[in-house]
């Protein structure tokens, strides 16, 4: 039952990220080149209405929900070499899989690279990195347990943030107006 | 861009141009359906499918060393729900490219350095090969640990979002000028 929701949720997402055109390699170079803030905007949209409903339904619905350790080392450090190559090839780990879906063949280069990524984190994780990246882990850390405020409370306030951050940008701050 | 007086527009432009724009309306539906999931069976994730994949291959190849290896003994077995979300994204982009007025190119150049298909598929495979490790590095990518991430409001996802715009936006930048 669990395999058929993310079935669904998945292709939800694939239809959703080609037709916001996350999946095209090109717009996301222009993204991280801050030409054009589509994706950008796209993304901090979702997670604010995201958060708002997960946490307000939450008042009477049970929630899976799963933090990640912020092990500040590893989790850093990841998202900068993450960072680099997102903009050296333009796909994410989902992207590329929708990029595949839709016939393109640089995706699936990007997808053969990230299973020999996979491969080589394998061999080199338990002798290499397990011992460094897991220093600093400040543990299942949310921005709720920081501020002691109620879950809810941060979420509608950081939902705020991102849509009036998102309303206040530019799509394109190349262009000129006027 | 200028703005256009409504007044010399077509209704139908008008309406166009009153409506939300096309981020705003899937980025709120996306934020929908990663609150489904959460409440279904969990937050979405992609990049843990890679290393699982390669604990299937391996479990059939060299079964006693994927036995003996401690991250895919942690990561599990292949028939998470995540396995079929990465299934669907495949199913997704293959419809909604079919249904969709314009096709996807075969191959996009996106930035100046690339001159050829060859160094396309180079720099895609490259790309490729930095988002997994740096992913699993992190314990996630975009969907784990950015989108599902802060939407749990977690700091992880915060500390991973600030990396990677960081050196991304410092990549990209890089990579334009010194391909001119």
């Amino acid at each position: 039952m669990d395999q058929l929701s993310a079935l669904l949720v998945g292709l939800a997402m694939g239809v959703l990220l080609q037709r916001v055109g996350a999946s095209s390699p090109a717009l996301i170079a222009r993204n991280l080149r801050l030409e054009n803030l589509s994706i950008i905007k796209f993304m901090a949209t979702t997670i604010a209405v995201g958060t708002m409903v997960v946490y307000l339904a939450g008042l009477w619905l049970p929630m899976h929900f799963d933090i990640r350790p912020a092990y500040v080392l590893g989790v850093l450090g990841g998202g900068l070499v993450f960072g680099v190559g997102f903009a050296v090839g333009g796909f994410c780990p989902g992207t590329c899989v929708v990029g595949l879906g839709e016939g393109r063949k640089d995706a699936l280069f990007a997808l053969l690279g990230g299973i020999f990524g996979a491969l080589v984190f394998t061999l080199f994780f338990d002798a290499l990195l397990a011992p460094v990246v897991k220093v600093m882990d400040l543990g299942k850390l949310t921005l709720a347990g920081v501020l002691h405020l109620p879950a809810l409370v941060v979420a509608v306030l950081l939902g705020a943030v991102f849509l009036t951050a998102v309303a206040w940008l530019p799509t394109e701050p190349g262009r000129k107006a006027g | 861009m200028a703005a256009i007086p409504e007044s010399v527009m077509t209704a139908g432009e008008v309406r166009a141009a009153r409506a939300l724009p096309r981020w705003a309306v899937l980025g709120a539906v996306f934020g929908l359906v990663s609150a489904a999931s959460i409440a279904l069976w969990g937050p979405i994730g992609v990049s843990g499918t890679y290393p699982r994949f390669i604990g299937a291959l391996l479990r059939q190849l060299a079964p006693g060393y994927a036995g003996a290896n401690t991250y895919l003994v942690k990561m599990g077995g292949f028939a998470k729900p995540e396995t079929f979300l990465v299934l669907g994204l495949l199913i997704g982009g293959f419809l909604a490219s079919r249904f969709s007025p314009q096709r996807a190119p075969r191959v996009e150049f996106i930035h100046s350095g690339e001159t050829s298909t060859a160094a396309r598929y180079r720099d895609a495979f490259l790309g490729g090969v930095l988002i997994i490790f740096g992913a699993r590095l992190a314990g996630g990518c975009t969907s784990g640990h950015i989108i599902s991430g802060i939407t749990q409001l977690s700091v992880s996802g915060l500390i991973f979002g600030a990396g990677v715009f960081a050196s991304g936006i410092f990549t990209a930048r890089l990579l334009q000028k010194g391909g001119r």
